[in-house]
């Protein structure tokens, strides 16, 4: 062997097929690559913020935004802050997300089931619904539906159902709580918060009793009627010392000439077109999960469960559904966080959500800038859902399996 | 040995409720009361809404905003004189879509598939259709016509050439389709220089054309990185891992509209400034990879799913390890998550549509703009959003009954 090969060995084996030494290289390169490539658009950009005397860094945030935004659940005037406006956007978004999760599932999972019924129209109907909504884009249902709600009676004319809702071409209005007085309203929110930790103490209690002693415990009936009574309890002593209930119905009533709604709750035409459309879409997906989820369980299963005796009902609640629940969890999250997402399509149909929101700013402020916050508040949203999932995953893996 | 005969005696006949119409009934729709009860309000349900459905769309409806927008619909402002100036450029978009056709019959010639055959006759014969609309309803030259014709005739062509020529082979045909689609591109475009082929800008590309050349460039390309990108995720190199893992999950967390934003607004600034800038471009990319960092997370689960031993089996054979990787691992975990893949192929295919968001005149956004232009409109909108929610059903429902027949022939969930 001459030198010149005896240099380039490692181990008695030449580098270039030398697997660590290949391995190692690829990993530098790919780093360096990367890196420089990062280094490259960064500088090209400071240079064009430089050159174009572009605005850049984050002293806007304390500025006023002096622009007024569409809809808003915490107070905001057009005197406040970027940053309050931001905030504005993020619980807009959450909003929407949270409502659309709680009706999407419902919805997803009566389809689903629906699906799996042994009734044959409503299978089949349940599968034209979901072949129809998953397979069409989500805009192109927003719009149907926006142009829907512009067609509603107006607000003079709006459906009324029992003095109590109201659906017009603004938007749905219904009877909402509301606190009599703040301070009172929120002592009581923390009392209802004790109740349920409570009741679920008395749960866990009863199921503990009930699984070493073999003596139905009612962990269910005994955890919320502790719940209930602690909180009527709380209710009442707050009542009477206050001089009046913590919470009390607001009903929604059409004053004056226009016939404006005052009072209860409105989901104004933007919200209500974004939750419509992002419940229909979104339940299609969760209703094929649940369904895979179900047929995910063996059939073995539900007859071994009814040949020790168990009922129909006991065998849906403790043997197949905590099995499916297995299989329906991580595409569920999944969905969830699609959900969240696709709540920013909102700008198209007049509802200022997160991104809305922070496009609009691009006008006045720093476009960097706005762009990585908006990143970051989706990206710690993202992470907010996967942390959910992965806990009740932890809860609901197998055990020893 | 024969078995002998078995009499059946009389009276051992099954209840007539239980065989036939009557049993099918009984079963499926009237097994007891409740099943009874739901049929009936199902129904009445089915029977409103067909009711009124129907009477909508074939009585109240007016469809004059379909006719009236034509072939904007599928070219955008492609075909205006602002797109081309003193110059014809309608013979373009009909050469590309003749060379589709030629490709689908290439593709049919290939196996043979009746699918296949279908979707060709299918293109071919609703091109050749749009021909003959009468002179009121669409405004097309003589010259537009016999082009559409010619997809006729070119759905045997490319049968025949896949059938009897050399060109016959899988490889071969996709590549030839790769070729079409950088064709296409091109004759939409242009090349300066050439007095045929004036450029057009890209801003005047718009309608269903737009969105499924976005469509096509994404699916083609995002399963490949996505492929690249699962096996960086699941490599033992920290430094691959690391960033394979980043850039998958910062691409997931955030909505792509927000990325496409980012696309039109930021990464300008991120190019020298004497560099070509195309929006169109960097809205293609951004989608792309987007959806690859989709295809990635399915494709890992895909080989999650796998067993080891298929691994061990072939290095044990001693194969090394890319072989290993592209040859036993790679072509079982796809084929196990082809749904999960043409599911997000679909969705690609429906976020298309949200480059209406940046001021792309998609065949959505050709749509609302032409309703909002023209106010007179305002009440068609329903009609215009129940026809583009159909023409992006047509397209995504094929593509899950084709992926079906792909599972159906590749075993999928048998073996």
């Amino acid at each position: 062997m001459d030198s010149a090969s005896r240099l380039l060995t490692y181990q008695g084996i030449p580098v270039w097929r030398h697997v660590q030494i290949i391995q190692w290289a690829v990993q530098i390169v790919s780093g360096i690559l990367v890196v420089a490539l990062v280094v490259w658009f960064f500088s090209n950009m400071v240079g064009a913020i430089q050159d174009r005397d572009i605005p850049s860094g984050f002293s806007f945030l304390s500025r006023e935004y002096q622009t007024p935004i569409g809809e808003h659940f915490i107070p905001y005037e057009s005197s406040d802050t970027f940053l309050y406006a931001l905030l504005v956007g993020i619980t807009n978004t959450a909003i929407v997300a949270v409502a659309g999760v709680f009706l999407a599932t419902a919805l997803g999972i009566f389809i689903g089931v629906s699906r799996l019924s042994s009734n044959w129209i409503v299978s089949k109907l349940a599968m034209v619904y979901i072949e129809f909504f998953r397979n069409v884009p989500l805009l192109v249902q927003l719009f149907f539906w926006f142009y829907i709600v512009l067609e509603l009676p107006a607000i003079r004319e709006s459906f009324v159902v029992a003095d109590a809702f109201y659906l017009s071409n603004r938007g749905f209005s219904m009877p909402w709580p509301k606190a009599t007085e703040y301070s009172v309203a929120v002592i009581w929110l923390g009392l209802a918060a004790v109740a349920i930790v409570a009741g679920w103490l008395v749960y866990r209690r009863q199921a503990r009793m009930e699984e070493q002693t073999g003596r139905s415990g009612y962990p269910l009936i005994y955890s919320f009627a502790t719940a209930l009574v602690i909180g009527a309890i709380a209710w009442l002593i707050l009542s009477f010392a206050g001089g009046s209930s913590p919470f009390y119905i607001s009903m929604p009533e059409p004053q004056g000439r226009f016939g404006n709604i005052v009072g209860g709750f409105t989901a104004r035409a933007g919200l209500l077109v974004l939750l419509t459309g992002l419940v229909m879409y979104t339940a299609s997906f969760i209703a094929e999960i649940v369904r895979a989820g179900i047929q995910s369980v063996g059939r073995g299963q539900t007859e071994a469960a009814r040949a020790l005796g168990l009922s129909p009902m006991s065998t849906l609640r403790s043997v197949t559904f905590p099995q499916a629940m297995r299989v329906i969890i991580p595409p569920l999250i999944s969905q969830f966080l699609n959900l969240t997402k696709n709540s920013s399509l909102g700008g198209a149909v007049a509802y200022s959500d997160l991104t809305n929101i922070a496009v609009t700013m691009t006008q006045t402020a720093p476009a960097v800038s706005i762009f990585m916050l908006i990143m970051a508040s989706y990206l710690a949203m993202s992470l907010t859902w996967s942390l959910i999932g992965n806990l009740y995953n932890r809860h609901i893996r197998f055990v020893g399996g | 040995m024969a078995s002998p005969p078995v009499s059946q005696p009389e009276g051992m006949l099954p209840p007539r409720s239980e065989v036939g119409v009557t049993g099918w009934l009984h079963a499926n729709l009237f097994s007891n009361w409740f099943n009874s009860v739901l049929t009936l309000v199902s129904a009445a349900l089915l029977v409103t809404g067909l009711w009124f459905g129907l009477k909508w769309i074939f009585l109240a409806a007016d469809w004059t905003v379909i006719s009236e927008l034509g072939g904007r619909f599928l070219l955008g402002r492609y075909n205006t004189e602002a797109a081309c100036e003193g110059q014809n450029c309608f013979w373009r978009p009909q050469a590309a879509l003749i060379m589709v056709s030629v490709l689908l019959g290439a593709a049919w010639g290939l196996r043979g598939n009746r699918v296949a055959r279908a979707v060709a006759w299918l293109v071919a014969g609703v091109s050749a259709a749009f021909a003959f609309l009468p002179y009121n309803l669409a405004t097309m030259g003589l010259d537009v016509r016999i082009l559409l014709l010619l997809n006729l005739p070119a759905v045997p062509l490319g049968w025949a050439l896949a059938k009897y020529t050399p060109l016959g082979t899988g490889t071969r045909v996709t590549i030839l389709g790769v070729a079409i689609f950088f064709i296409t591109l091109i004759l939409l475009r242009g090349l300066p220089g050439l007095p045929f082929l004036q450029p057009v800008s890209v801003v005047y590309w718009g309608g269903l054309s737009l969105n499924l050349i976005l469509a096509v460039g994404g699916i083609t390309l995002s399963l490949p990185i996505g492929i690249a990108l699962a096996l960086g995720r699941r490599s033992n190199l920290p430094v691959v891992k690391v960033l394979c893992v980043f850039f998958i999950e910062v691409f997931r967390g955030v909505p792509l509209i927000t990325l496409l934003f980012m696309s039109q607004t930021l990464v300008p600034l991120a190019f020298p400034e004497d560099m070509p800038q195309n929006s169109l471009f960097r809205a293609a990319v951004v989608i792309t990879l987007f959806s690859s960092a989709y295809m990635a997370e399915n494709i890992r689960g895909g080989l999650q799913a796998l067993h080891p031993g298929q691994a061990e089996a072939a290095r044990a054979l001693g194969l090394p390890g890319w072989q290993t990787t592209m040859l036993i691992s790679l072509p079982q975990a796809i084929r196990n998550v082809i749904p999960a893949i043409v599911g997000q192929f679909i969705g690609l295919f429906k976020d298309t549509s949200l480059v209406y968001i940046i001021g792309m005149l998609d065949v959505v956004a050709i749509g609302r703009s032409f309703i909002q232009s023209n106010p007179e409109y305002l009440p068609s909108a329903r009609e215009l959003f129940v026809f583009l929610a159909a023409v992006f059903w047509i397209f995504t429902y094929g593509m899950s009954y084709i992926s079906g027949k792909v599972e159906d022939y590749m075993g999928v969930g048998r073996r």
